[in-house]
């Protein structure tokens, strides 16, 4: 098809108009539950996901980052505090800032190309750019054959892969994914790595990434924030500062790489071990697991 | 092999496979090693394995002959090349192939590939279109050589681009069923079944004419019915050969359409609603589930009482239990739907109407069918509740005036008849349901079933 190649070949910006938002999070408390059923999530939670920077969060599982998307998102409220999007406050969903959730959630009855359309259908601007774009996406995400299949008809990779498209066809102000690559094997994992990498460096849309993966977080990110465990806040903000575009091939063995990582897991370890104390199994099992990584390393 | 498998998936070909296929290719696969220099296959041979080359460099030369845009190309870990063991027809190499580097390579059998991919029901047609990609994108060969590579499923393929696209997907799925139907004959399933079948007219045969058990004498035997059922001057007045058998036939799948149609046009939409908005279900919900458990048959009276005629109270009858079930399961069916497709439909920008329309309707349809089903089935079953009390024709009045009048073997035929009348209607339902959710279809294909 002549849109698709014409497009591969053009630059992505004029493809994808970037207009780039900002958040920022101040003071953010989130509780569930009131009186002695009281849970604290979220506990004075203040950051900024910057214009034009991959903001990676990174933080033990179960401490309250997808609660906290949640909030981003204008799904659910903050008990105190308060979410600003380009300066006006966030008072619910909107397409300005697209949230791809942890759990996959590409709509099983339609196939992969009218899924990918579905934000401009919904929205009614469903016009010949929107569909030369969803053409260009396809290609950018290695969906093109797969464009007439059910999301069931597709592997783990290619869900995720097709979600990143529905969600970029969009082009919101900011991007915010869910621990989106969670549940692949490794293989496809460091593929996605690169497809999504890519895409981020060809546009610098804002984009906020939260995962639990240390690896995952090194190579995406732009700024590193590292969470204390549950009721969450932030325990420390890292500029990774390591050039773009990044390989794959050489990146771990990068000296600033190594830094990063030795800084980041100290953290995390002390986050884990916290609750550990606290009698929590997750966090029992995340410091093993991590151990045992860097045994294996050794 | 688990290196293998990793390998395998990193090509382009077998990334889209099903993990099962993938293991079987990765069992035929041989690792092969070559020294510098080594010439893996020349032009003209003839052309037996697919190859993927694991570490080194190669250099692929395809034969000036063939009209390619660019002849040369030098392979890197990951390439496939060897493709000509997987044409259709004549399998002749068309390039060179040498080692520019010592180099390690998977080796296989084009033949035993064709049959593993032929078998990966669900990917495997995807998995040919990839070659046939390969073989025009990345060896620049026109499309005369990269329709060599057939389609899985589908005799011979059209460029399985864009176009005829329909037209392939329709000779694939009728492919696809003939398939089926062969599997199923050389399962044990339909001998099962007729076992089945032998075992219950058997033991009633026995029990009623042979042996003449104490209870079962005044039955009337198999041999009896069937004689009755087919005679062209019936005994009792009914058999396929008589206008009024037909007549009755007619117009209790007549009452049961009307009924179930009625039923689906109010239960689905009650059903949806009441699931969708928490102020409808608190009004309406508890007096739907009150009204729910009274037994068909204690509608009668007041059914008689309500309608005129014969024909209103018993459709009436029929009704009320297909749309209680419908309504049921569609807003089960809604309240199955998972919340994170409402939440993607809302960030994409879509407004609470088209979240009804665009994810709640069909996201309950898999719940909606089966409520469809089992509507069906207690259709019949109240009908012919209704048409024994009330009602002047249909098989429950046959059933009920030949008990009266002493027509035993018509009471059979009623009851068969029944039995074949619903069980039709019941898959009726079924296939127009699959028919119109083929994402549901596919989903339980690749579940296991
Ligand atoms: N609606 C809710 N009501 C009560 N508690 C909740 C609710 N939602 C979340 N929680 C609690 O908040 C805590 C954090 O959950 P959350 O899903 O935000 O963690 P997470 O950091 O995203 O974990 P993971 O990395 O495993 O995805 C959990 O202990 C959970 O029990
Ligand atoms: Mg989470």
């Amino acid at each position: 098809m002549a849109i698709a190649s014409g497009g591969a070949a053009a630059p992505v910006t004029s493809k994808l108009q970037v207009s780039a938002g900002e958040i920022i999070v101040d003071n953010v408390s989130k509780s569930y539950g009131t009186g002695i059923f009281e849970k604290k999530v979220v506990k004075g939670c203040s950051f900024t996901i910057e214009r034009n920077k991959l903001t990676v969060m990174i933080g033990p599982s179960g401490c309250g980052k997808s609660t906290l998307i949640k909030l981003l998102a204008g799904f659910e409220k903050p008990t105190t505090g308060n979410i600003l999007l380009n300066g006006k406050p966030v008072t619910g969903p909107g397409r300005d800032r697209l949230v791809v959730f942890q759990e996959s959630a590409l709509f099983p009855w339609m196939t992969t190309y009218d899924n990918i359309m579905y934000g401009p259908i919904a929205r009614g601007e469903a016009d010949q750019k929107a569909r030369d774009l969803a053409e260009f996406l396809l290609d950018k995400v290695g969906l093109r054959d797969f464009r007439s299949k059910y999301p069931t008809q597709l592997s783990g990779g290619m869900q995720r892969r097709a979600e990143l498209a529905r969600a970029m066809i969009n082009n919101p102000e900011v991007m915010i994914l869910d621990e989106p690559f969670r549940g692949l094997d490794a293989m496809s994992k460091e593929l996605m790595w690169e497809y999504y990498s890519a895409l981020f460096e060809e546009s610098h849309r804002t984009n906020f990434f939260v995962t639990t993966d240390i690896d995952e977080a090194l190579f995406l990110a732009d700024r590193l924030i590292i969470m204390s465990n549950i009721p969450t806040r932030v325990r420390a903000t890292i500029e990774v500062n390591i050039p773009r575009p990044r390989k794959l091939a050489d990146f771990f063995t990068s000296e600033r790489a190594n830094e990063v990582k030795m800084t980041a897991l100290s953290l995390l370890h002390e986050e884990a071990m916290k609750s550990f104390s606290g009698g929590s199994k997750a966090a029992a099992d995340f410091v093993d697991s991590y151990a045992r990584r860097s045994e294996q390393k050794a | 092999m688990e290196q293998v498998e990793q390998l395998l998936k990193r090509t382009l070909p077998f990334q889209v496979v099903s993990p099962e296929t993938l293991g079987n290719i990765a069992g035929i696969s041989q690792r092969e090693t070559f020294s510098e220099g080594d010439v893996i296959y020349s032009a003209g041979q003839s052309a037996n394995d697919v190859y993927v080359l694991a570490s080194g460099r190669l250099h692929h030369a395809i034969t000036p002959q063939v009209n390619a845009k660019i002849h040369e190309k030098s392979l890197n870990a990951g390439d496939v090349f060897g493709w000509a063991a997987i044409f259709e027809g004549e399998r002749i190499r068309l390039a060179d192939v040498s080692c520019t580097e010592p180099v390690e390579v998977l080796r296989i059998d084009g033949t035993k590939l064709l049959d593993l991919l032929r078998r990966d029901r669900n990917f495997g047609d995807a998995a040919m279109r990839s070659f046939s990609q390969l073989i025009s994108q990345q060896y620049y060969l026109p499309p005369s050589v990269a329709n060599r590579v057939p389609s899985t499923l589908a005799a011979p393929a059209t460029t399985a681009e864009e176009p005829g696209e329909p037209a392939a997907q329709m000779a694939s799925t009728w492919t696809l069923t003939m398939y089926r139907a062969g599997e199923w004959i050389r399962s044990p399933d339909p001998y099962l079944m007729m076992i089945g079948f032998m075992l219950l007219l058997g033991s009633w045969y026995l029990t009623v004419e042979v042996f003449k058990l104490p209870r079962f004498e005044d039955l009337p035997g198999l041999t009896t019915v069937v004689t009755e059922w087919f005679a062209t001057d019936p005994m009792y007045g009914l058999s396929i050969h008589t206008s009024e058998y037909y007549q009755h036939v007619w117009v209790s799948i007549r009452r049961v359409a009307i009924a179930f149609l009625l039923a689906t046009a109010l239960g689905v939409p009650l059903g949806l609603f009441l699931g969708w908005s928490r102020t409808f279900r608190e009004y309406v919900f508890p007096v739907f589930e009150l009204l729910r458990p009274i037994p068909i048959l204690a509608w009668v009276p007041l059914a008689i009482i309500m309608f005129t005629g014969s024909e209103t109270p018993v459709i009436f009858l029929t009704f009320l239990a297909s749309f209680f079930a419908t309504a049921l399961n569609t807003m089960l069916g809604v309240e199955s739907i998972d919340e994170s497709y409402t939440r993607a439909a809302y960030c994409l920008g879509a407004n609470r109407w088209q979240v009804f329309r665009e994810v709640i309707i069909p996201g309950a349809m898999p719940y909606v069918f089966t409520g469809l089903q089992i509507s069906v089935g207690v259709a019949w079953f109240s009908l012919v509740a209704g048409e024994m009390v009330s009602g002047q024709y249909g098989l429950g009045y046959v059933i009920n005036t030949s008990y009266t009048m002493v027509r035993y073997p018509t009471i059979i035929i009623g009851m068969v008849t029944l039995g074949i009348v619903g069980y039709a209607t019941s898959a009726m339902v079924r296939v127009a349901g699959n028919y119109m959710m083929q994402w549901r279809l596919r989903e339980m294909a690749l579940g296991g079933r």
